[in-house]
């Protein structure tokens, strides 16, 4: 199957311009960087695309034992720059895009110029001497979370939302669909999110990044952004003003300010 | 509207602090501004405690995630978002099932500027769905129960021959699936039938399916019938109890000491035979419609053939040829250069090798699965 309709791969901007590849994190789709893409269009070939699961993806193409680990995610992302051979691409990467992008340029450095990290956490459970934020406990309880949103995904719906809609009248009934997904593969994403640690690969990433921090972020607190930049060899680190966790939505200004200050270095 | 008895006579402040529901006015990161009294109530915390205080931060840990993952996201994409269900943490550490709406509040400029959420206690509601999920999931576990039940009480092997099966289960999905295969002697150590059958739909109700098409289908090949009236009778036990309707099924009778093999395929994609020292081939005869696919299908033929010593016989499902992406055709021809390659291997490696082959190739989108049977070469 083609990685550009496995994954929703949507392409915009200036076509012929150096690529720019945007990855949602865990819970939405590309829809997050509706307020960050547009102020990169003129001189970027803009891709952004969807997870499995998530989106516009086919659903269909989910494998438990594809997607039990972000190195199943990373090989999407490196499939997409093979179909649309794409080199020393800027890939910016949100919460856990932001490990999968870095798994990405590891196994591949030729495809990638410059990675920035929207909100990344190498790991998000406590370790000896590292501090994640959270506990298996936690983690469970989101797990929980997820099974209690189950409600919008009943199965007279689960066709509008994969996106094969023999039902159109049901679109219209359609809420929170950008963050919509089949809770087992949410589950089976949320695992693979909140229990990697990729510590380890920080190390090796092969090209220059930006760390983006917000202030007061519960799933990555500052410490975590701060080891991430200590462990890039070649890495800056900027605390924005906005707080949460999705900067890309409640501060675009501010977070495409910074990208562009990184891009222009 | 005329209110002679002042019935509506309520102050905008009484509708808001006693509304049936918890209400709450928030900044954009989600610190609280304002709440009213059905809110301080459901949370049993005074407004002095719950002012400044983020509404994520009265959340569970998971659910604190779950808000800044779906929730405050969707808020600002779509302005408005609802029910989401949350539990909200009591100061005595008890926990509130709550359904939650916000909508934000623009400024005239078409600026975010605040958030309005309101708080509805869950807790019978929440109970009962845990109830359902709880059933359903008593529901997977049996049915996965029945199935590894009826899958392990085939095979016993023999002097004259080496089984081997893999099942993979879909990737996707939870309800265990409707293939199944058997394996039995006709006559010990002379004649022995083997099966793989495919039934429609999934869960406890496949389960059951195969289960009853698996002993009806051993019962007839016990009683001396042969591959196509077998299948001619089971379709007619289908018809007539309404069980197993467009079930597909390959059966295929050995003869070990003669070498021979006598087989009939209903709606189920032909066996593999490789002889040593030849390319693998497929069993085309012998082929009808699934069980009780058509009331008037009456006769339905049979194939035979000669199996030569350390022939392999490989009877599979659907799920190992058939992807959205190609032809079946095309994942037939697949399957012979595959057999091929393998067919040095024992029967078990072969059975495993093939079912893999198709998770790695993207994974399944349905189940697979392979019996692989060899008759020793004689010594």
């Amino acid at each position: 199957m083609s990685a550009l309709e496995r994954n929703n791969v949507t392409l915009h901007g200036a076509l012929d311009g150096p690529p720019m590849m945007f990855a949602h994190g865990f819970g939405c789709d590309q829809t997050m960087w509706r307020f960050v893409w547009p102020a990169f269009g003129d001189d970027h070939r803009v891709v952004l695309f969807d997870h499995v699961g998530y989106g516009g993806s086919d659903a269909s193409a989910f494998s438990e034992s594809r997607y039990s680990s972000l190195e199943g995610y990373a090989s999407d992302v490196l499939a997409i720059c093979d179909e649309l051979d794409l080199h020393d691409v800027v890939f910016v990467g949100h919460s856990v895009s932001a490990m999968i992008g870095v798994l990405a340029a590891n196994a591949r450095p030729e495809r990638f110029a410059r990675l920035v990290l929207v909100g990344p956490s190498p790991r998000y459970l406590d370790d000896e001497g590292y501090v994640g934020g959270f506990s298996e406990e936690d983690i469970t309880g989101l797990l929980d979370s997820l099974e209690s949103n189950y409600l919008g995904w009943s199965s007279a719906m689960a066709p509008v939302i994969v996106g094969n809609p023999d039902r159109p009248e049901l679109g219209e009934e359609l809420t929170n669909s950008f963050c919509r997904a089949d809770p087992a593969i949410a589950a089976v994403f949320a695992r693979a999110t909140f229990l990697a640690d990729n510590r380890r690969d920080l190390a090796q990433v092969p090209v220059p990044s930006l760390v983006l921090q917000c202030s007061e972020d519960v799933i990555a607190p500052r410490p975590v952004g701060e080891y991430v930049h200590d462990r890039l060899p070649d890495s800056r680190l900027v605390v924005l003003s906005a707080t949460g966790h999705c900067p890309n939505l409640s501060a675009p200004a501010e977070t495409v300010a910074a990208i562009k200050e990184f891009l222009a270095e | 509207m005329s209110d002679p008895d002042g019935l509506l006579d309520e102050s905008a402040e009484d509708l808001f602090e006693t509304a049936p529901c918890g209400y709450l006015t928030t900044a954009l990161d989600g610190k609280i501004l304002r709440v009213n009294r059905t809110f301080e109530a459901l949370t049993r915390r005074s407004r002095v405690e719950l002012l400044g205080t983020r509404f994520q931060d009265l959340l569970t840990r998971g659910g604190a995630i779950y808000y800044e993952t779906h929730h405050a996201p969707l808020l600002r994409m779509q302005g408005s978002v609802r029910e989401i269900a949350v539990e909200i943490v009591r100061p005595d550490g008890s926990r509130l099932p709550a359904l939650v709406n916000s909508a934000l509040r623009h400024d005239d400029a078409g600026r975010p500027r605040v958030i309005r959420t309101t708080v509805f206690d869950a807790t019978d509601r929440r109970r009962y769905e845990q109830e359902l999920l709880a059933a359903r999931r008593r529901e997977q576990d049996v049915a996965l129960e029945l199935q590894r039940g009826l899958l392990a009480g085939a095979l016993r092997e023999g002097e004259g021959i080496e089984i081997g099966v893999a099942y993979r289960p879909a990737d996707k999905g939870i309800e265990v699936g409707g293939d199944w295969y058997d394996a039995f002697w006709l006559v010990e150590e002379e004649t022995l039938g083997i099966v793989v059958g495919d039934v429609v739909g999934r869960g406890l109700a496949a389960a059951a399916t195969m289960g009853q098409l698996r002993s009806a289908l051993r019962a007839l090949a016990s009683t001396g019938f042969e591959p196509g009236p077998l299948l001619e009778a089971l379709s007619e036990f289908s018809r007539r109890h309404s069980v197993g309707q467009m079930a597909t099924v390959a059966y295929v009778e050995i003869d070990v000491r003669l070498g021979s093999m006598r087989y009939a395929c209903a709606g189920h994609p032909p066996p593999v035979i490789v002889e040593p020292g030849a390319a693998a081939r497929l069993a085309s005869d012998g082929r009808s419609p699934p069980l009780d696919a058509h009331a008037a299908w009456d006769d339905r033929p049979e194939g035979a053939c000669r199996l030569a010593p350390g022939a392999m016989v490989v009877l599979y499902t659907d799920g190992l040829v058939e992807r959205t992406d190609r032809p079946v055709q095309a994942g037939l021809d697949e399957l012979l250069v595959t057999i091929d390659r393998l067919a040095g291997e024992a029967p078990g490696a072969v059975a495993s090798s093939l079912a893999d082959s198709v998770a790695g190739a993207g994974g399944s989108r349905d189940d697979v699965c392979v019996l692989v049977l060899r008759l020793r070469a004689r010594g």
